[in-house]
């Protein structure tokens, strides 16, 4: 058997998302000792499934909540017969069990006298018409009721996907509408992988953040800018990432990025060798936060980063201006808001930066079928909005000879040549006064003199905003 | 060049000196349909519509830098080449997976580093590049494919790619041979023509007492209807099916004139064509001349036909002359004889034509479409959950040994 990671086993104290047959998902913390109740379904002891392997579903069975690995039997062939809906009419009747019976049941199900299982087929066999159903009628029925009746749970493992998910599903608007798919589009376009450096703007509660940590896998750096007193990155704290990955994550915030010139140093502040008991722990607090934000403007400062991702509430292109000078080149900027709408003036501003090669704004569809055999189909509702992204290239704009028409090339070819003229007559000038010039370093002189030419006449303000036109055209 | 201190370049990662040098793979952008990646090698050229480049010009320079060309005609841009830009860049040998359904099953299947993971089959490496990348540096891809010559193809990439520590190539039928590999991996992706046939041998290849995710891409209901089949007669649970598009934006600035501004405009076309008609000079040489000024009622149209795309805005609207009232200024353009170069001779339609332009400047609005065509499905994405309780005998084996063990004890029940 392979080794297991600390990651692979459910651990006391974490976050865990527990569905329920009902499909809704409840989060909850996993305290060593405790019992978690999962209202009509039943009540499990945490210490049955803390230290055992992610993924198995547990059945609650008996009247002290026992619970034990659930095997699902597979779902099962649907099978053709010549049924059909031609004598089925709305009747309550059918169901000869009535309101106080199924109560009744239920309760019994509660104190772990009956199986789920055992409710679904005395529902089954009570009811009248159940056999003139059609197949799929059938089949429909009993998952209907299982959803109501089964006592089986699954412990979900709290990953990117998982996560947002289940923010996703139960409030979309916390993590500003952004959808699994959207969301691995960022992670991909962003390239994030294991020792990278990545400059963020998170207004998603960190849903982005906890995301791309968990692409880095505790390599690497993320620098998150926040406003306000906190960065509000609550979703990080359901990953139950490891302090190696939760050390990658860095904050600063915008208001501290440059040093306010009244801001001092604790050691200015105070004296330490004066300090005792009380103030020295202060001062030590201090010092603390004050090398925090230290160490994330000097990561700031450094630049080189191989990714800016922006998902803020305020205007992108406030932001950009700001942030783009940290990027290294040919690495992608990415800004993700919840409407298109928000996007598009800063897509215009985008194709008219310099600095930005071919934005792109695109906005993601996803739907998800039922799949069963011989019973496939799209659901019947499916997800609005899920964001949407806008992707550009950090480049280094360099104004090029193409912008050149052809007499100004011909004007700079001539410049070129006249100020190479000018550098051998002064060579020849000065190799005569010192004899001991060398000849083979000449040529190779004049080479460069060519290329100095070249670059001053370049530099010339109309033919770069010629080249930049020239750039957008392609 | 020190030979010593070249980095070695890897599509897994960036380069820390982010420079250009001998050896490596560059993406030349030239636009966005018109990509090619190229090995630099000094004393060569890449040469293309846009002109001539000498891959010693390169060398040196960061990556993302703007190159022009030797004969002065283009330019392009050094991209480091990503996984995603591999995606776009590399040659088909197959139909290969694009980013949406790329980065939908990367999500799903949970991919970080230090995963190991096996694909099936190759085809052309696409997917191959962006999941090596997720998985570096200590993780390991297991790649299968049925075809030797696109076997020796992927090779070689992934040894120019920097790919090959990580990424175990084989040449092998999998749903005939299986995988052979047993409790060895956390997630496993299936692209083959008969996925269900290889379901038996992926259940092995998972690590056994943990839980793990398989997703097989089928362009067919057909296929996806017998796969769900097979997964679910080995345990697998937590079948779904997903599709992923990505709808790429078209994004244009248009004009929208008020029918106020509109109608000021057609009056200011009416009035000027009221001051011409006594005059004695031919309307056809006059519209000539003028262009676009004089064009009578057509002008609106015109101009709203252009919607210009955002690229020109900035010069269309540089180009435009401040926003005039009408009317009365245009006894002083008369006087001043202004702007307007006057081709013609000093007849006297000179006059109308000093009339400064009527230009009206719409409110421009930024909008976005969606291309007439794009793509509309690529393949289902099916997924399904390994867990430590799917090991063990399939449904049907459990079957027949229920079968078996009550036919044999069927006399001595209790």
């Amino acid at each position: 058997m392979a080794a297991l990671n600390p990651t692979d086993i459910i651990n006391a104290g974490e976050h865990v998302f527990i569905k329920m047959p009902s499909d809704n998902v409840k989060c909850i913390v996993l305290k060593a000792g405790s019992s978690v109740s999962l209202g009509k379904f039943g009540t499990f002891k945490a210490n049955d499934i803390i230290g055992h392997a992610w993924g198995n579903s547990y059945e609650i069975y008996d009247r002290d909540s026992k619970t034990r690995v659930y095997h699902p039997e597979g779902i099962s062939e649907v099978e053709e017969t010549a049924n059909n809906n031609r004598e089925i009419v709305d009747d309550p009747t059918s169901q000869k069990l009535t309101l106080d019976d199924i109560k009744a049941l239920k309760s019994e199900g509660l104190k772990g006298e009956l199986t789920g299982e055992e409710i679904v087929n005395k529902l089954k066999e009570s009811h009248a018409t159940f056999d003139k159903k059609t197949a799929y009628s059938q089949a429909k029925y009993l998952q209907k009721k299982g959803k109501k009746f089964h006592k089986v749970f699954t412990p979900i493992k709290p990953t990117a996907y998982s996560v947002n998910e289940y923010f996703y599903v139960r409030n979309p608007s916390k993590i500003r509408d952004i959808r699994m798919d959207t969301l691995s589009q960022l992670l991909s376009y962003s390239n994030v992988h294991s020792g990278c450096k990545l400059l963020v703007v998170d207004d998603t509660q960190g849903m982005i953040v906890s995301a791309l940590a968990e692409r880095m896998g505790g390599r690497g750096t993320i620098l998150g800018l926040y406003d306000g007193d906190n960065p509000h990155y609550d979703i990080v704290k359901y990953m139950n990432f490891n302090q190696e990955t939760l050390d990658t994550i860095k904050v600063l915030s915008w208001l501290r990025i440059h040093r306010p010139a009244d801001e001092k140093t604790p050691d200015e502040m105070q004296d330490v060798t004066q300090l005792t008991g009380k103030d020295l722990e202060g001062y030590h607090r201090r010092l603390k936060a004050y090398n925090i934000v230290e160490e994330s403007r000097k990561i700031l400062f450094e630049g080189n980063f191989d990714a800016l991702i922006v998902a803020s509430q305020y205007q992108p292109e406030s932001i950009l201006e700001k942030l783009l000078p940290y990027v290294a080149g040919s690495r992608p900027v990415i800004v993700y808001h919840g409407t298109k709408e928000a996007l598009l003036e800063t897509s215009t501003w985008m194709r008219r930066c310099p600095d930005l090669l071919a934005p792109q704004l695109t906005e993601s569809w996803l739907r998800k079928s039922q799949v069963l055999p011989g019973r496939t189909h799209p659901e019947m509702s499916t997800w609005g909005t899920g964001g949407s992204l806008l992707t550009a290239t950090k480049v280094i704009d360099q104004p090029v000879q193409a912008a050149l028409t052809k007499r100004e090339r011909l004007a700079m070819e001539k410049k070129n040549a006249e100020a190479k003229k000018l550098k051998r007559a002064r060579e020849e000038a000065e190799s005569a006064t010192s004899s001991a010039a060398a000849v083979g370093d000449i040529p190779d002189e004049a080479v460069e003199g060519e290329e100095e030419g070249a670059t001053t006449t370049m530099t010339d303000g109309a033919d770069e905003s010629r080249s930049i036109k020239r750039a957008k055209q392609e | 060049m020190s030979e010593t201190a070249v980095e070695k370049q890897s599509f897994a990662t960036y380069k820390k000196n982010n420079t250009i040098e001998e050896g490596d793979n560059v993406v030349m952008y030239l636009s966005k349909e018109n990509m090619s990646i190229i090995r630099v090698k000094d004393g060569e050229y890449f040469n293309c519509k846009f002109g001539s480049y000498k891959h010693s010009d390169m060398i040196g320079l960061e990556y993302g830098t703007k190159l022009g060309s030797n004969t002065g005609r283009g330019f392009l841009y050094l991209l480091y080449p990503t996984p995603e830009l591999w995606t776009l860049v590399l040659p088909h040998r197959t139909q290969i997976l694009y980013i949406a359904d790329i980065s939908f099953v990367m999500n799903y299947l949970n991919l970080k580093p230090g995963m190991s993971m096996i694909e099936s089959g190759t085809g052309s490496g696409s997917f191959s590049h962006s999941i090596a990348r997720t998985l570096a540096p200590h993780g390991h891809l297991y790649t299968f494919e049925y075809h030797q010559e696109r076997v020796n193809a992927a090779k070689k990439e992934f040894e120019e790619h920097g790919l090959s520590d990580m990424v175990t190539l084989r040449c092998r039928d999998v749903c005939k041979d299986g995988f052979e590999l047993e409790d060895k991996v956390d997630a496993i992706f299936l692209d083959l023509p008969a996925p269900w046939e290889a379901v038996a041998s992926a259940k092995k290849a998972f690590k056994q007492n943990k839980v793990g995710k398989i997703c097989t891409f089928s362009p067919c209901i057909e296929q996806i209807s017998r796969t769900v089949t097979a997964l679910n007669e080995h345990g697998f649970v937590d079948i779904q099916m997903y599709e992923c598009l990505i709808r790429f934006n078209e994004i244009r600035v248009i004009p929208m004139w008020t029918i106020d501004e509109a109608m000021e405009k057609q009056r200011a076309i009416e009035k000027k064509r009221k001051r011409a008609t006594p005059r004695v000079v031919p309307a056809d040489n006059n519209n000539a001349q003028e262009g676009e000024s004089s064009s009578s009622s057509g002008h609106i149209n015109k101009s709203a036909k252009v919607e210009p795309s955002v690229d020109d805005s900035n010069q269309s609207s540089a180009a435009a002359t401040p926003n005039s009232t009408t009317g009365s200024e245009m006894e002083d353009s008369v006087s001043t004889t202004v702007s307007t170069p006057v081709i013609g001779s000093e007849t006297t339609a000179s006059a109308a034509e000093a009339e400064p332009r009527e230009r009206i400047e719409p409110k421009n609005v930024v909008v976005t479409r969606l291309p007439a065509e794009q793509r509309g499905h690529t393949s289902y994405l099916m997924f399904a959950t390994f867990t430590p309780a799917t090991q063990g005998p399939s449904l049907t084996e459990t079957k027949a040994a229920a079968a078996a063990a009550a036919a044999s004890s069927s006399a001595p029940a209790k």
